[in-house]
């Protein structure tokens, strides 16, 4: 039998190594919602994705975050989320609305984590329920994306009633994307009113009933455009250009619920 | 003169330092309080469930009494153990633990006599309560172990210098941690 200073000695080291540990095993924040440390997605469907998770975040603060992992070295699956979903934050701070979805491919384990304020959104049963009927049925088939994409349309469809955005955050693209939306209304009616005039008359865009490939050529590019100022995916990294404004500090309780497929 | 200055430094110095100190413990004892109450209200959650799990395993399969009384009865004890956070003593910690850990073996009894019921593992109800227990296991050890991490600042706090002469002085004493289960399942005469 240890004494008692020994014992407290034994249980601080322990404290102590378990915060190192903590600190090796759990990767840094990232500064976008989809992270896939494995490549098992591409580019463009971690960017569709990523896409559509910020879009969610910008209309009611919810953030939803994706990570795929190699390997959970010996965590249970439940307890790394709501480690990693706790250091990074997920979710805004005073609303605690984070969910934090994680796959582990080598272990072929599953988690929905869901913060103190999603709780109540999204209980446990209905996590679980999401697990077993939107995500397992594509892992299963390998179709990991469409299994994300299903998984975290659910998420979205039972989350996007409980929060608002209320401080929507400024861009540093706004202005281009301001741009490119009047650019699109425009051709938009321009099209529509050709399509009104029967094909005739106007010489805009080059007459003849058929809309000038210029136009088409001018959409495709700014589409593209926006696309592609990620940058590189390398590193086990995804990002869309940066228009994730960042975790806002959100708190996890560990409720949820796990699967494996 | 300079003795005057001296004396005076030295009396703001030990009356800021003291204070900070006394705040600083005031804070951490607050912040194990509130952390205690998210204790409680896990171990609250999970047993707000179980009679909903026992009408729903009792239902669904002809399943042995003796387990779900057991169950029941667990129930009944855990919840009738309460810590005033005022008292978070690790004698009256200890006991919360093993109350609890008690409960926590007959759901254990139960969950894997239910494998034997083919019925009651594909029933819907089941199944989503089997889940939000899990969900609530997960919680009661996040809970607990930031129970424990902000005890353990409090703890230090009040051992390590100057604080221990303020701690003392005001009365602010050792308080308790979860230990982990194994130790809780042969328990109550262990302590800390």
């Amino acid at each position: 039998m240890l004494s008692k200073p020994k014992k407290l000695i034994c249980l601080l080291w322990l404290i102590f190594v378990s915060h190192l540990s903590f600190a090796q095993t759990f990767p840094e924040k990232p500064d976008h919602l989809v992270t896939d440390y494995t490549n098992t997605l591409s580019g463009q469907q971690a960017a569709l994705l990523e896409r559509k998770l910020v879009a969610f975040d910008d209309s009611t603060s919810t953030q939803i975050a994706v990570v795929i992992i190699k390997s959970l070295d010996g965590y249970d699956v439940a307890d790394y989320g709501v480690r990693l979903a706790q250091k990074w934050g997920i979710g805004g701070k005073k609303n605690n609305n984070g969910i934090l979805l994680l796959v582990s491919l080598g272990d072929h384990k599953i988690t929905i984590q869901t913060g103190y304020g999603v709780e109540g959104a999204l209980p446990d049963a209905i996590a679980r329920r999401i697990i077993e009927n939107e995500i397992k049925p594509s892992f299963k088939e390998g179709n990991y994306y469409q299994g994300l994409e299903q998984g975290t349309d659910a998420l979205m469809s039972y989350t996007k009633g409980e929060y608002k955005n209320d401080q929507p955050r400024k861009r540093n693209a706004g202005s281009n994307r301001g741009l490119f939306l009047i650019i699109l209304i425009i051709i938009v009616i321009v099209i529509i009113s050709r399509i009104n005039k029967g094909g005739g008359g106007s010489q805009v865009i080059g007459g003849g009933g058929q809309t000038s490939p210029f136009w088409w050529i001018l959409l495709g590019s700014m589409l593209g455009g926006r696309g592609s100022n990620g940058g590189s995916w390398g590193g086990g990294s995804s990002n869309d250009g940066g228009d994730f404004g960042g975790f806002g500090g959100g708190g996890f309780g560990g409720g949820g619920a796990s699967g494996d497929w | 003169m300079k003795k005057i200055i001296y004396g005076l430094v030295g009396f703001v110095a030990l009356l800021s330092l003291s204070s900070c100190g006394y705040n600083g413990i005031v804070q951490l004892d607050e912040q194990v309080q509130s952390q205690w109450a998210q204790v409680q209200n896990v171990y609250q959650r999970r047993s707000d469930l179980i009679p909903n799990l026992v009408n729903t395993v009792k239902g669904a399969a002809n399943f042995e009494k003796s387990t779900l009384v057991e169950v029941m009865e667990a129930r009944a004890k855990a919840t009738s153990v309460t810590v005033d956070p005022s008292k978070l003593s690790p004698e009256s910690i200890q006991k919360f633990q093993s109350a609890q850990g008690n409960l926590s073996q007959s759901l254990g009894r139960l969950l894997v006599a239910v494998e034997n019921y083919p019925q009651l593992k594909s029933n819907q109800n089941f199944l989503e309560l089997q889940s939000q227990l899990e969900g609530t296991e997960n919680r009661i050890t996040v809970e607990r172990q930031r129970f424990n991490e902000i005890t353990q600042a409090y703890n230090a706090k009040i051992r390590s210098f100057p604080d221990n002469l303020t701690a003392s002085m005001f009365g602010f004493q050792k308080k308790g941690y979860f230990q982990a289960e194994a130790n809780a399942q042969k328990a109550p005469q262990v302590q800390f």
